[in-house]
Formats: structure tokens, C-alpha cells, sequence
């Protein structure tokens, strides 16, 4: 009677199950956002109660201890542009005046906040994915839900506001680090004259429009993503390992996807000449 | 007083960077000297190489097909205002290739192949299952790390030239829906501008990312302390030190082959 299924039948049992899958874990990712967003609300409205100092030590965790690292890796990255840029100038067009101007653009809409941003999803997404799972496969969840605490708004809230405000703050700081260090190779690789290179003149606010707003969503879209991960976390250490892993694959990803997003939709807005 | 004690913390810090480096630098020795006579385990090899490689194809092809149509956005501007689509190729192209390619698919390889691979190492330390392998006297170095490392090394390689290809036509894709660039432009704007030397500088720094993943992950991996938050600990501390490694040896390959 009830013999082993058909094979388009299995087929397509494996063709549907990643997509399921994939379609419920996209609705919880939405749940832990609208969850966090409500326990914004929830906290700052009347009679919220807040972890005191939650935020700050967040803030000091996200931010602070990320500074050398970002520092370092977008200075490097920032040489390393500049170089193969200007390369690539005197070769092609043999003048290496726009280089500085075209350079500054490119950071402050594009370069600045995203490779920040990939910076952060790797450091901090995997340090809130590792906590948040740890926490779960050692049941400090449930006990935080049997004290009538939500976990959500317990640990994601102050990661959430926290992740937001230095995100920026390290967008401006990497932006910078990486607009010096690319100036400092094409004056002393090529020659190009620092005044000719620092020249504001091809930023304009809806640049610096773009970046932050970019800067913004990064910053939210990572503890959520790595949240919903480490909340996923199952079994032990193991288990762990797999949450962080898809933290920092998953924010890495969010941030390149809505990068591609956001550039797009500022191209389509300001008509082709962002 | 406050000056001691930041002079505490920095030489604190710094010492824990030395030993972090000279652990690798100590891996790297073992993992070489296994493979002096190459005697390799083509099995756990070839497992490795399926896990690492075919199954990160998607997320790398899917990160490559947004960084071609990137690189084709950031220099719209740029491109209009010469006026010369035919520069779009060249932009987007020499970009991808030398640059933003090799290096967002190296960070999503040491995401997703990295960071697992110090969460599986660091499962099996903390659960002593290295110390049960030595007690059957196999050596974990032989057994465990080094079909790891080639693995890492072999399919980042080939990751990145599919994911180059991927992004290039991506970068098409996006030029045409986008810009109304068309097909033929993009491609004769490829094949114009772009050189064998340009896509082969990527794909020496893959080789070197891959290498740096594989003995950061690694090193993080068996050196676990401490349960499952350790593991946790662990993950994290790989996929920085991958990061950094990364952008340092981007830089020093671009400076030395110039």
C-alpha cells in the first residue's frame, strides 16, 4: 500500500523543501525585525522599562572595539584602490587630476559605508550570533522568558540602537581613514598633488545623502540579521559554531544586496547622474 | 595611575597579537613538513573539497553577479560624463578583476567556509576528540588540517574564476537594465580593455587569501578554550583575523607585482 513515493514526486519534495524552508526563515527574520522595532517602542513609550547603561555598553562593545580594526583594514583597502586607480589613469586617460575628485564621490556614497559596513558584519555579526546562541543552547533565554522578560527586547533592542549610531560613527571615521590613506599613495606612488587630490568639489549633499542613509540601514540590518541567527541556534557548541557562521554569511550578504539595492534606487532617482 | 595601566592593556594586547601570529607561523611549518612526502588522505581531500567548494558555489556566485553590477553603477557617473559607454566595461571590469572580487569573495569564503571550519575544529577540541585521535596515534595535523587547508586553497582559487566570469556578466546584465548599455558594448569594452594579467592578478591573490583563511581558521579552531562559548569566541576571532589578513595581503601582492 503505502509504497516509497514516485520519483517526481521526491524530486519535487526536494525541489519544495529549501524553498519552504527558506520562505519560513524569511518570516522570522521579519518577526525578529518588527519584534525589535516594537521593543523600541515598547521601552522608550510610557512605563518602559530599560536594562540601565545597555546601550552604552553596546555602543562600547560594537563601536569602540572594532576602531583598529576598522581603521586598519579600510586604510589598507584605501591604498590599494587609490594605487590600482591611478595605475589605471595614466595608462587609459594619462591625467591623474580627476583621480581625487571621482575618489571622494566613490567613498562617501559607496566605498566608505559598505566596506565598513562588510567589516562590521564580520566582527560584530559574529560576536552577536556567538552571545545570542550561546545564551540560547544554554537555556538563558527560557529563563529569561520565565522572569517575563522578552529576549528580543532584552538583548537585541540595545545591540540594535547601539549597532545603528556607530555604524556611522565608524562609517565617518573609516571614510576618512580611507580618503587620507588613498591621497597619501597618490601623492607619494604618483605625484599627484595633495591640494589637486583633496578637493571637495565633486560632493554634493545628496552624496552624502546616500552614504548615510546607506550607513543607517547597514547598521540595522546586521544585529538583525546575526540576531535571528543566534536565536536559531540549536543543540550545543556545535550549534553555536553553525549560528555564527550564518551570521556573518548572512550580514555580509545584506549588506552587499542592499547596497546593490540603494545604488540602484539612487541612480534611477537622480536620473543616471548620482 | 592611567598611563600604566593603557601601557598594560597595549603590551597586553600586543602579546596576545605575537602569540596569535607565531601560533600560525608554527601551523604553517607543521602543515608543510606534512606534506613534504605527500601522503594525503584523498577521501577526507575530496569530502572537503565538495563541502567547501561546490557547496559555497550559490552564495559566492550570487555575491560576484552584485559586485559586477556594482562596480557598472559606481561608474555610471564617471562614464557619462566622458561620454564614452564604451569605458563602462573597462571600469567595471579592471575593478572586479584585480580588486572588489577577489576580496568580497574572499570574505564570504572565510564567512561561510572559514568561520564553519573553526566552529567544527573548535566542537571537536573542546569535545577532545583531537586528544582521542592522538591516543590512536593519528596525527591530527595530517588527518584534519591539511586536507582542510588545500581545500581552502584549491576552491577559493576556483571560486573566484567562476566568480569572476559571474561577475562580469553581471556587470553586463546591470549595464544593459540599467544604463541601456548594450550587449555588444559591454563586451567589446571587455575584451578591448581588459588583459590576461589583469584576471590572473586576482587570481593570485585568491591563492594567497585562501591560504590565509585556511591556517587563520584553522589555528583558531584547535586552540578553542572553554565550552560552547568559546567555540562562539573562537568563530569570531577567525573571521577577524581572516579579514585583516586579507586586506594586509591584498595590499602587499598589489605593491609586490606592480
Amino acid at each position: 500500500m503505502s509504497a516509497a513515493p514516485s520519483l517526481p514526486v521526491r524530486a519535487l519534495a526536494a525541489l519544495g523543501r529549501p524553498v519552504v524552508a527558506a520562505a519560513r526563515a524569511t518570516l522570522e527574520l521579519w518577526g525578529v525585525l518588527i519584534g525589535t522595532l516594537a521593543g523600541i517602542i515598547r521601552s522608550y513609550g510610557k512605563g518602559g522599562r530599560r536594562p540601565r547603561g545597555a546601550v552604552l555598553a553596546q555602543m562600547y562593545a560594537i563601536g569602540n572595539r572594532s576602531l583598529v580594526f576598522v581603521a586598519v583594514t579600510l586604510g589598507f583597502i584605501g591604498m590599494v584602490m587609490m594605487y590600482q586607480a591611478c595605475l589605471q589613469f595614466s595608462r587609459a586617460i594619462g591625467d591623474l587630476s580627476q583621480v581625487g575628485l571621482q575618489f571622494l564621490r566613490l567613498v562617501v556614497s559607496d566605498f566608505g559605508p559598505t566596506l565598513t559596513a562588510m567589516m562590521l558584519a564580520t566582527r560584530v555579526g559574529a560576536g552577536i550570533a556567538a552571545e545570542i546562541g550561546s545564551m540560547k543552547v544554554t537555556e538563558q533565554l527560557d529563563a529569561l522568558r520565565m522572569s517575563g522578560v522578552l529576549p528580543i527586547d532584552y538583548l537585541l533592542v540595545p545591540r540594535f540602537l547601539a549597532s545603528i549610531v556607530m555604524t556611522v560613527a565608524l562609517t565617518i571615521l573609516g571614510a576618512a581613514i580611507m580618503y587620507g590613506a588613498g591621497g597619501l599613495t597618490a601623492w607619494l606612488s604618483f605625484g599627484v598633488n595633495p591640494r589637486t587630490f583633496f578637493d571637495p568639489a565633486m560632493v554634493q549633499p545628496r552624496h552624502l545623502a546616500l552614504g548615510l542613509i546607506k550607513a543607517v540601514t547597514y547598521g540595522a540590518a546586521i544585529p538583525i540579521v546575526s540576531g535571528f541567527c543566534g536565536l536559531r541556534a540549536r543543540g550545543s557548541s556545535e550549534g553555536v559554531g553553525w549560528a555564527t557562521t550564518a551570521a556573518v554569511v548572512g550580514s555580509s550578504f545584506a549588506v552587499i544586496a542592499l547596497d546593490f539595492a540603494l545604488s540602484v534606487g539612487a541612480l534611477w532617482l537622480f536620473g543616471g547622474d548620482l | 595611575m592611567i598611563g600604566e595601566r593603557t601601557l598594560t592593556l597595549l603590551g597586553a594586547r600586543a602579546i596576545a597579537v605575537t602569540r596569535e601570529v607565531g601560533g600560525i607561523a608554527l601551523m604553517t611549518g607543521q602543515v608543510l613538513r606534512a606534506l613534504l612526502p605527500p601522503r594525503l588522505d584523498g577521501r577526507e581531500l575530496v569530502r572537503n573539497l565538495h563541502r567547501m567548494g561546490n557547496r559555497s558555489l550559490p552564495i559566492v556566485a550570487l555575491t560576484a553577479f552584485f559586485a559586477g553590477g556594482l562596480m557598472v553603477v559606481q561608474s555610471a557617473p564617471f562614464v557619462k560624463r566622458l561620454g564614452a559607454t564604451s569605458l563602462a566595461g573597462w571600469a567595471a571590469g579592471y575593478a572586479v578583476l584585480r580588486e572588489i572580487g577577489p576580496i568580497l569573495i574572499g570574505l564570504m569564503f572565510s564567512g561561510r567556509v572559514g568561520a564553519n571550519n573553526t566552529a567544527e575544529l573548535g566542537t571537536m577540541t573542546v569535545t577532545e576528540q583531537l586528544d582521542g585521535l592522538r591516543a590512536l596515534a593519528i596525527d591530527p595535523i595530517r588527518y584534519l588540517i591539511v586536507p582542510r587547508v588545500l581545500a581552502m586553497l584549491i576552491m577559493l582559487t576556483a571560486l573566484t574564476i567562476i566568480g569572476d566570469l559571474v561577475a562580469l556578466v553581471g556587470a553586463a546584465v546591470v549595464a544593459y537594465l540599467v544604463l541601456d548599455i548594450d550587449w555588444r558594448t559591454m563586451y567589446f569594452s571587455f575584451a578591448d580593455n581588459l588583459t590576461p594579467h589583469d584576471f590572473f592578478h586576482g587570481v593570485y591573490k585568491s591563492v594567497a587569501f585562501g591560504a590565509a583563511i585556511a591556517l587563520t581558521s584553522c589555528y583558531f579552531g584547535v586552540t578553542v578554550k572553554g565550552g560552547a562559548v568559546g567555540v562562539g569566541r573562537a568563530v569570531n576571532a577567525a573571521v577577524v583575523a581572516a579579514a585583516v589578513s586579507i586586506m594586509l595581503l591584498d595590499f602587499f601582492i598589489t605593491y609586490a607585482t606592480a
